[in-house]
Protein backbone atom coordinates (compact mmCIF):
# COMPACT_ATOMS: atom_id res chain seq x y z
CA UNK A 1 0.00 0.00 0.00
CA UNK A 2 1.50 3.23 -0.80
CA UNK A 3 2.11 5.75 1.77
CA UNK A 4 -0.11 8.38 1.26
CA UNK A 5 -3.08 5.89 1.40
CA UNK A 6 -2.11 5.03 4.79
CA UNK A 7 -1.98 7.97 5.94
CA UNK A 8 -5.34 8.83 5.12
CA UNK A 9 -6.14 5.82 6.56
CA UNK A 10 -4.77 7.48 9.77
CA UNK A 11 -6.06 10.70 9.44
CA UNK A 12 -9.92 9.01 9.15
CA UNK A 13 -9.16 7.38 12.26
CA UNK A 14 -7.94 10.54 13.75
CA UNK A 15 -11.04 11.81 12.88
CA UNK A 16 -9.25 14.65 10.66
CA UNK A 17 -11.01 14.40 7.50
CA UNK A 18 -14.12 16.12 5.84
CA UNK A 19 -17.16 14.97 5.75
CA UNK A 20 -16.63 14.05 2.08
CA UNK A 21 -13.20 12.55 2.34
CA UNK A 22 -14.13 10.25 5.28
CA UNK A 23 -17.34 8.87 3.61
CA UNK A 24 -14.76 8.23 0.89
CA UNK A 25 -12.30 6.84 2.84
CA UNK A 26 -14.54 4.50 4.70
CA UNK A 27 -16.02 3.10 1.72
CA UNK A 28 -12.96 2.34 0.35
CA UNK A 29 -11.89 0.69 3.26
CA UNK A 30 -15.43 -1.56 3.11
CA UNK A 31 -13.44 -2.94 -0.38
CA UNK A 32 -10.09 -3.22 0.60
CA UNK A 33 -9.62 -5.89 3.02
CA UNK A 34 -6.01 -4.75 3.26
CA UNK A 35 -7.15 -1.12 4.18
CA UNK A 36 -9.33 -2.80 6.59
CA UNK A 37 -6.85 -4.55 8.20
CA UNK A 38 -4.48 -1.47 9.00
CA UNK A 39 -7.48 0.55 10.30
CA UNK A 40 -8.47 -1.57 12.62
CA UNK A 41 -4.61 -1.94 13.64
CA UNK A 42 -4.83 2.03 13.71
CA UNK A 43 -8.02 2.10 16.00
CA UNK A 44 -6.01 -0.75 18.12
CA UNK A 45 -3.28 1.80 18.44
CA UNK A 46 -5.08 4.45 19.25
CA UNK A 47 -7.35 3.09 21.75
CA UNK A 48 -4.67 1.49 24.18
CA UNK A 49 -2.45 4.59 23.93
CA UNK A 50 -5.61 6.60 25.37
CA UNK A 51 -6.34 4.04 27.95
CA UNK A 52 -2.63 3.24 29.12
CA UNK A 53 -1.53 6.81 28.70
CA UNK A 54 0.94 7.84 32.85
CA UNK A 55 -0.49 10.26 34.31
CA UNK A 56 2.28 13.27 34.76
CA UNK A 57 1.97 15.93 37.48
CA UNK A 58 3.66 18.77 38.76
CA UNK A 59 5.88 19.12 41.63
CA UNK A 60 3.82 22.56 43.12
CA UNK A 61 0.33 23.32 43.22
CA UNK A 62 -1.27 24.79 40.14
CA UNK A 63 -1.54 28.27 41.61
CA UNK A 64 1.79 28.43 42.86
CA UNK A 65 3.21 27.25 39.43
CA UNK A 66 1.16 29.79 37.35
CA UNK A 67 2.45 32.28 39.46
CA UNK A 68 6.09 31.39 38.95
CA UNK A 69 5.38 31.70 35.18
CA UNK A 70 3.69 34.70 35.84
CA UNK A 71 6.71 36.60 37.77
CA UNK A 72 8.72 34.91 34.83
CA UNK A 73 7.23 36.75 32.42
CA UNK A 74 7.41 40.02 35.04
CA UNK A 75 11.15 40.11 35.59
CA UNK A 76 11.66 39.68 31.55
CA UNK A 77 9.97 42.27 31.36
CA UNK A 78 11.90 44.52 33.80
CA UNK A 79 15.22 43.32 31.96
CA UNK A 80 14.22 44.30 28.69
CA UNK A 81 15.94 47.89 27.79
CA UNK A 82 14.40 51.01 27.22
CA UNK A 83 13.73 51.84 23.76
CA UNK A 84 16.58 54.12 22.49
CA UNK A 85 15.37 57.45 20.94
CA UNK A 86 14.79 58.46 17.47
CA UNK A 87 18.14 59.86 16.96
CA UNK A 88 20.40 57.08 18.64
CA UNK A 89 20.90 55.39 15.19
CA UNK A 90 22.31 58.59 13.86
CA UNK A 91 24.86 58.67 16.90
CA UNK A 92 27.41 56.61 15.46
CA UNK A 93 27.39 58.46 12.31
CA UNK A 94 27.72 62.20 13.68
CA UNK A 95 31.15 61.58 15.30
CA UNK A 96 32.78 60.48 12.44
CA UNK A 97 30.81 62.94 10.25
CA UNK A 98 31.44 65.57 12.09
CA UNK A 99 35.59 64.72 11.60
CA UNK A 100 35.13 64.37 7.75
CA UNK A 101 33.25 67.27 7.31
CA UNK A 102 35.46 69.21 9.03
CA UNK A 103 38.49 67.77 7.38
CA UNK A 104 36.71 69.19 3.99
CA UNK A 105 36.38 72.43 5.35
CA UNK A 106 39.93 72.54 6.18
CA UNK A 107 40.86 71.29 2.71
CA UNK A 108 38.80 74.02 0.91
CA UNK A 109 40.41 76.78 2.75
CA UNK A 110 43.89 75.58 2.20
CA UNK A 111 43.39 75.13 -1.64
CA UNK A 112 40.70 77.66 -2.13
CA UNK A 113 41.95 79.58 -5.50
CA UNK A 114 44.26 82.52 -4.73
CA UNK A 115 42.94 85.71 -6.34
CA UNK A 116 45.31 88.01 -8.02
CA UNK A 117 46.62 90.53 -5.79
CA UNK A 118 48.25 93.25 -7.64
CA UNK A 119 50.81 95.66 -4.89
CA UNK A 120 52.06 98.44 -5.93
CA UNK A 121 55.26 99.31 -7.23
CA UNK A 122 56.22 103.12 -7.39
CA UNK A 123 59.34 104.59 -8.89
CA UNK A 124 62.44 105.71 -7.02
CA UNK A 125 63.83 108.55 -8.97
CA UNK A 126 62.82 111.73 -8.91
CA UNK A 127 63.20 112.60 -12.27
CA UNK A 128 60.26 109.80 -13.00
CA UNK A 129 56.63 108.67 -12.15
CA UNK A 130 55.27 105.08 -12.16
CA UNK A 131 51.67 104.24 -13.84
CA UNK A 132 50.14 101.12 -12.70
CA UNK A 133 47.35 99.21 -14.21
CA UNK A 134 46.13 95.76 -14.12
CA UNK A 135 44.56 94.03 -16.73
CA UNK A 136 42.97 91.03 -15.28
CA UNK A 137 41.64 89.59 -18.87
CA UNK A 138 44.73 89.54 -20.69
CA UNK A 139 46.59 88.41 -17.10
CA UNK A 140 48.88 91.36 -17.18
CA UNK A 141 49.93 93.99 -14.50
CA UNK A 142 52.00 96.96 -15.80
CA UNK A 143 54.26 99.60 -14.32
CA UNK A 144 54.38 102.05 -17.13
CA UNK A 145 57.79 104.35 -16.31
CA UNK A 146 57.42 107.51 -17.44
CA UNK A 147 60.17 110.46 -17.43
CA UNK A 148 59.02 113.72 -16.14
CA UNK A 149 61.40 115.24 -18.45
CA UNK A 150 61.61 113.18 -21.86
CA UNK A 151 64.88 113.55 -23.84
CA UNK A 152 64.78 114.74 -27.22
CA UNK A 153 64.62 111.64 -29.85
CA UNK A 154 67.19 110.11 -31.56
CA UNK A 155 68.48 106.93 -33.59
CA UNK A 156 66.39 103.89 -32.55
CA UNK A 157 67.97 101.32 -31.04
CA UNK A 158 66.91 98.79 -28.89
CA UNK A 159 67.96 98.33 -24.89
CA UNK A 160 70.20 95.97 -25.65
CA UNK A 161 73.02 93.89 -23.83
CA UNK A 162 75.48 95.59 -24.70
CA UNK A 163 73.57 98.67 -26.00
CA UNK A 164 71.82 100.98 -24.25
CA UNK A 165 69.42 104.01 -24.68
CA UNK A 166 71.63 106.28 -23.10
CA UNK A 167 73.45 108.37 -25.37
CA UNK A 168 77.51 109.06 -24.83
CA UNK A 169 77.47 112.64 -22.82
CA UNK A 170 73.96 112.77 -21.89
CA UNK A 171 73.68 112.96 -17.92
CA UNK A 172 70.35 113.45 -18.40
CA UNK A 173 69.28 110.55 -20.43
CA UNK A 174 66.53 107.93 -18.87
CA UNK A 175 67.72 104.95 -17.07
CA UNK A 176 66.87 101.57 -18.69
CA UNK B 1 38.41 57.42 18.37
CA UNK B 2 40.47 59.46 20.54
CA UNK B 3 43.67 58.74 17.74
CA UNK B 4 41.22 60.09 14.96
CA UNK B 5 40.60 62.90 16.75
CA UNK B 6 43.93 63.58 17.03
CA UNK B 7 44.91 63.18 13.93
CA UNK B 8 42.38 65.62 12.81
CA UNK B 9 43.48 68.23 15.28
CA UNK B 10 46.88 67.95 13.60
CA UNK B 11 45.71 67.83 10.13
CA UNK B 12 44.03 71.36 11.30
CA UNK B 13 47.12 73.04 12.90
CA UNK B 14 49.70 72.15 9.98
CA UNK B 15 47.63 71.93 7.07
CA UNK B 16 47.58 75.92 6.64
CA UNK B 17 51.45 75.62 7.60
CA UNK B 18 52.24 73.07 5.43
CA UNK B 19 50.14 74.98 2.45
CA UNK B 20 52.20 78.29 2.79
CA UNK B 21 55.20 77.06 2.73
CA UNK B 22 56.65 77.14 -0.87
CA UNK B 23 59.97 76.53 -0.72
CA UNK B 24 61.05 77.99 -3.74
CA UNK B 25 59.61 80.04 -6.52
CA UNK B 26 60.48 79.88 -10.32
CA UNK B 27 60.72 82.85 -12.40
CA UNK B 28 61.15 84.15 -16.14
CA UNK B 29 62.23 87.42 -16.80
CA UNK B 30 62.57 88.86 -20.42
CA UNK B 31 63.71 92.28 -21.43
CA UNK B 32 61.56 93.06 -24.67
CA UNK B 33 61.70 96.18 -26.88
CA UNK B 34 59.21 97.44 -28.65
CA UNK B 35 59.26 99.17 -31.89
CA UNK B 36 57.01 100.34 -34.91
CA UNK B 37 60.12 100.70 -37.07
CA UNK B 38 59.24 98.07 -40.23
CA UNK B 39 62.80 97.15 -40.62
CA UNK B 40 63.33 95.72 -37.01
CA UNK B 41 66.46 94.31 -36.19
CA UNK B 42 67.58 90.66 -37.57
CA UNK B 43 69.72 90.09 -34.08
CA UNK B 44 66.88 89.99 -32.09
CA UNK B 45 63.89 87.54 -32.60
CA UNK B 46 60.08 88.51 -32.04
CA UNK B 47 59.07 87.56 -28.70
CA UNK B 48 56.33 84.88 -28.17
CA UNK B 49 52.90 84.77 -29.48
CA UNK B 50 50.99 84.93 -25.88
CA UNK B 51 53.11 87.77 -24.98
CA UNK B 52 53.01 89.46 -27.69
CA UNK B 53 49.36 89.44 -28.03
CA UNK B 54 48.88 91.02 -24.46
CA UNK B 55 51.69 93.31 -25.64
CA UNK B 56 49.25 94.27 -28.86
CA UNK B 57 46.15 94.70 -26.58
CA UNK B 58 47.92 96.99 -24.54
CA UNK B 59 50.41 99.20 -26.34
CA UNK B 60 50.95 101.07 -29.67
CA UNK B 61 54.05 99.57 -31.05
CA UNK B 62 53.96 96.98 -33.75
CA UNK B 63 56.57 94.80 -33.39
CA UNK B 64 58.44 93.59 -29.46
CA UNK B 65 61.97 91.99 -29.35
CA UNK B 66 63.38 89.80 -27.21
CA UNK B 67 66.71 91.37 -26.11
CA UNK B 68 67.27 88.99 -22.81
CA UNK B 69 65.45 85.88 -21.62
CA UNK B 70 66.63 84.83 -17.89
CA UNK B 71 65.44 82.06 -15.86
CA UNK B 72 66.00 81.46 -12.31
CA UNK B 73 65.02 79.26 -9.03
CA UNK B 74 64.73 81.95 -5.87
CA UNK B 75 64.56 79.70 -2.29
CA UNK B 76 62.14 81.88 0.02
CA UNK B 77 63.92 84.70 1.76
CA UNK B 78 66.70 84.88 -1.04
CA UNK B 79 67.78 87.61 -3.26
CA UNK B 80 67.92 86.98 -7.06
CA UNK B 81 70.04 89.44 -8.98
CA UNK B 82 69.17 89.01 -12.61
CA UNK B 83 70.89 91.07 -15.53
CA UNK B 84 68.67 92.01 -18.21
CA UNK B 85 71.32 94.18 -20.11
CA UNK B 86 74.42 96.15 -19.09
CA UNK B 87 72.86 98.69 -17.76
CA UNK B 88 69.51 96.99 -16.03
CA UNK B 89 69.61 94.63 -13.29
CA UNK B 90 66.17 93.13 -11.68
CA UNK B 91 66.81 92.46 -8.08
CA UNK B 92 63.94 89.99 -6.81
CA UNK B 93 63.51 88.64 -3.02
CA UNK B 94 61.12 86.11 -2.75
CA UNK B 95 58.62 86.87 0.05
CA UNK B 96 56.31 83.23 -0.03
CA UNK B 97 53.16 82.63 -0.82
CA UNK B 98 53.60 83.95 -4.82
CA UNK B 99 54.83 87.11 -3.16
CA UNK B 100 58.11 88.93 -4.41
CA UNK B 101 59.98 92.45 -4.47
CA UNK B 102 61.30 93.78 -6.87
CA UNK B 103 63.56 96.43 -7.55
CA UNK B 104 64.72 97.31 -10.77
CA UNK B 105 68.13 98.76 -10.86
CA UNK B 106 69.38 100.95 -14.05
CA UNK B 107 72.67 101.80 -14.52
CA UNK B 108 73.72 101.56 -10.70
CA UNK B 109 70.96 103.46 -8.97
CA UNK B 110 67.55 102.01 -8.14
CA UNK B 111 64.54 102.89 -10.89
CA UNK B 112 61.68 100.87 -8.83
CA UNK B 113 60.74 99.28 -6.11
CA UNK B 114 57.53 97.71 -5.00
CA UNK B 115 56.17 93.70 -3.99
CA UNK B 116 54.07 91.91 -5.82
CA UNK B 117 52.30 88.28 -6.72
CA UNK B 118 53.33 86.52 -9.61
CA UNK B 119 51.09 83.42 -10.72
CA UNK B 120 52.13 81.64 -13.48
CA UNK B 121 50.70 82.53 -16.84
CA UNK B 122 50.48 85.85 -15.30
CA UNK B 123 52.97 88.37 -16.28
CA UNK B 124 54.26 91.57 -14.23
CA UNK B 125 55.45 94.03 -16.91
CA UNK B 126 57.79 97.29 -16.55
CA UNK B 127 57.97 99.14 -19.29
CA UNK B 128 58.74 102.58 -20.34
CA UNK B 129 59.88 104.61 -23.05
CA UNK B 130 63.03 104.51 -25.01
CA UNK B 131 64.08 106.92 -27.67
CA UNK B 132 62.76 107.74 -31.01
CA UNK B 133 59.18 106.46 -30.07
CA UNK B 134 60.57 102.98 -28.90
CA UNK B 135 59.81 101.16 -25.39
CA UNK B 136 61.53 99.08 -23.33
CA UNK B 137 59.79 95.97 -21.34
CA UNK B 138 60.66 93.97 -18.33
CA UNK B 139 58.30 90.74 -18.62
CA UNK B 140 58.49 88.63 -14.80
CA UNK B 141 56.30 85.60 -14.03
CA UNK B 142 56.50 82.68 -12.50
CA UNK B 143 56.75 79.74 -14.12
CA UNK B 144 55.65 75.64 -13.05
CA UNK B 145 58.55 73.54 -11.87
CA UNK B 146 58.46 71.46 -15.41
CA UNK B 147 58.87 74.18 -17.79
CA UNK B 148 61.60 75.82 -15.75
CA UNK B 149 65.56 75.42 -16.72
CA UNK B 150 66.71 77.34 -13.90
CA UNK B 151 69.46 79.26 -14.25
CA UNK B 152 70.59 80.30 -11.01
CA UNK B 153 71.73 84.02 -9.99
CA UNK B 154 71.13 84.25 -6.30
CA UNK B 155 73.12 86.03 -3.99
CA UNK B 156 72.01 85.98 -0.30
CA UNK B 157 70.33 88.97 1.57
Amino acid sequence: MKHHLELKIQAWTDGELSHRQARRVAQWIGREAQAAELAAELAGVKKALAANEPARTVPESRDFYWSKIERQIQRQAQNRPAPSPWYARWQGLLVPLTGVTALVCALAVIHQPRRPTFDEISATDDTMEAVTFNDQTAGMSVVWLQDKNPPVATEQTPPAAGGSTVEEGDPDAEVD
Amino acid sequence: MRSFFRILLSILILGPGFAATAADIKLEAKLVWGTSDDKGDANYKPIDAALAGKLHGMFKWKSYYEITNRTATIPLNTIASLKMSDQCTLRVKYLGASRVEVDCIGQGKQVTKGTSTLEPAKWLVLGGNCTNNTAWFIGLRAIDSKDAAPQKAISKN
